[in-house]
């Protein structure tokens, strides 16, 4: 039988070597140091000054899921300037990995971004409150749908209101159109959730 | 913990549930329905039953919807359950694996979350029926769960009937041996050829152990999991990987949605996900 006892194999041996450094030549180390500092406060400075000049893409992640793990307002503020980032692998890692933070520390990170300068920093910002599962979200989104200048702001707003998929958000989505009434994409969206929150609850109760 | 729903509520549920997916819970599995309820209720926020039901109506994705039916589907495991990624593996991804290999060398496969043992024991079944350079490769097979009492039913090695309902009957009387009616015992140069190891597969110390694996299959485990917890359970398999290595998930599973590290593979019989070669 070809199948060899695992016991008896020959899995190579765990090396314990000193604490690993982020800031090692050698990627795996860089890793591990980023698994080792997972959860510690006093690390979060670290991994962030890492995370900003790190190319390799196992490493970031390794330092983003860290930063997620540690989960404080701390790590959560370290993530923010990353928003603003040319590097798209980047900005969407620190996307992903506030989203997977708890929401009652993100959610004060993030918010102030609703009104930043940058619309594509707000259109970012109108996405990831999309996905926090927090009391504000519906209200903040509606603000941005009432009151932000752009207009693609204001369809990534939209488009968290459809995916949160609460019919109160109705009223600011008709309001939205009178705002821009020639724009053709926002009445189609605008439609588009209309007939999604109108829909006949009856037909979705099998009945 | 969210409270009970009233049973309006509950039928409401169940009358959604069944004309969106054809999944019928009566009021017999009212515990189970309520605790799975609640505990994507508070995972999404939901505030009350009626917000957690427009999330399910109107969420564009409909992906709130499939994570309930994961956790409304929980099944016992069985013999060659998934069978066609069990023929990826033997049909495709083991002889990329030892390609530029010698005679001799070592391949080895984990299960990860193996439960009482059919995956692991099937992986064997399949290379040993299966995997025409069997005889060539010195094979290590490791299999770990968190719960040691699943565990240790998977050492025993003894199971029921049902367990072996998709096995060839040929198959099984050459593995098996039936102990008493209905009750069949694996043969124990299957049992003494697994690594059966107790192992949380987020924690770095436990998975430490874990290198140069070639296969890894973690099957229908991580959908028990947060989003967190899947992200780390991704990056210790990237870790234990060797270059190149391949990942197996559940049907509804997808590494897309855990780690961007892995490249998708699609092969004749299965999708499967590779580390890079660097």
């Amino acid at each position: 039988m070809a199948l060899v006892k695992a016991k008896k194999g020959t899995l190579p041996p765990v090396v314990e070597a000193e604490a690993a450094s982020l800031e090692d030549a050698d990627p795996a180390q860089r890793r591990r140091a980023a698994h080792e500092a997972a959860g510690r406060a006093e690390a979060v400075a670290p991994l962030a000054g890492r995370l900003a000049r790190e190319d390799d893409a196992s490493v970031r992640e390794a330092i983003l899921t860290a930063l997620v793990r540690t989960g404080s307002a701390e790590a959560a503020g370290a993530l923010i300037p990353f928003l603003a980032s040319e590097d798209v692998g980047l900005r969407n890692g620190a996307i992903e990995s506030l989203q997977q933070m708890p929401a009652a520390v993100v959610m004060p990170e993030v918010a102030p971004l609703l009104t930043d300068g940058d619309s594509d920093v707000r259109i970012f910002a109108a996405q990831l409150v999309g996905h926090l599962p927090h009391p504000d979200r519906l209200p903040l989104l509606t603000g941005v749908v009432e009151r932000d200048p752009h207009v693609n702001v204001c369809l990534a707003a939209v488009e968290a209101l459809v995916e949160i998929g609460h019919p109160n958000a109705l009223p600011s989505l008709e309001r939205l159109v009178a705002r821009f009434p020639d724009d053709p994409f926002v009445g189609f969206s605008v439609e588009s959730a209309r007939h999604r929150f109108t829909e006949d609850p009856e037909r979705d109760l099998g009945a | 913990m969210t409270a009970p729903l009233d049973p309006d509520d509950y039928d409401a549920f169940c009358t959604f549930l069944r004309g969106r997916t054809g999944l019928s819970f009566t009021e017999a599995k009212r515990y189970f329905v309520d605790r799975r309820l609640a505990e994507r209720m508070t995972a999404v926020g939901a505030e009350s039953f009626r917000d957690y039901m427009n999330l399910l109506r109107f969420q564009a994705s409909g992906e709130e919807l499939q994570r309930l039916v994961n956790l409304m589907t929980v099944n016992e495991t069985y013999f060659f359950r998934e069978k066609y990624q069990l023929d990826c593996l033997v049909n495709s991804a083991l002889d990329e694996v030892v390609r530029g290999r010698k005679p001799g060398d070592r391949v080895r496969i984990w299960s990860a979350g193996c439960a009482t043992g059919e995956e692991p024991y099937s992986i064997a079944i399949m290379l040993l029926e299966h995997w025409g350079k069997v005889d060539e490769y010195e094979i290590e097979l490791y299999a770990s769960d968190i719960d040691s009492h699943v565990l240790k039913r998977a050492r025993d090695g003894v199971y029921e009937e049902r367990a072996l309902h998709m096995l060839p009957r040929g198959l099984v009387a050459k593995y098996f041996t039936e102990i008493e009616p209905g009750r069949w015992r694996i043969m124990d140069e299957l049992r003494e050829s697994i690594d059966f190891s107790l192992v949380n597969i987020v924690d770095p110390a436990q998975v430490a152990r874990f290198r140069d694996i070639d296969v890894i299959f973690c099957r229908n485990l991580l959908i028990y999991f947060d989003d967190l917890g899947r992200r780390e359970a991704a990056s210790m398999f990237y870790e234990a990987l060797a270059p190149c290595g391949f990942v197996c998930l559940g049907h509804s599973e997808s590494m897309s949605r855990m780690s961007s590290l892995f490249v998708p593979r699609r092969f004749p019989d299965a999708i499967l996900y590779q580390k890079p070669q660097r």
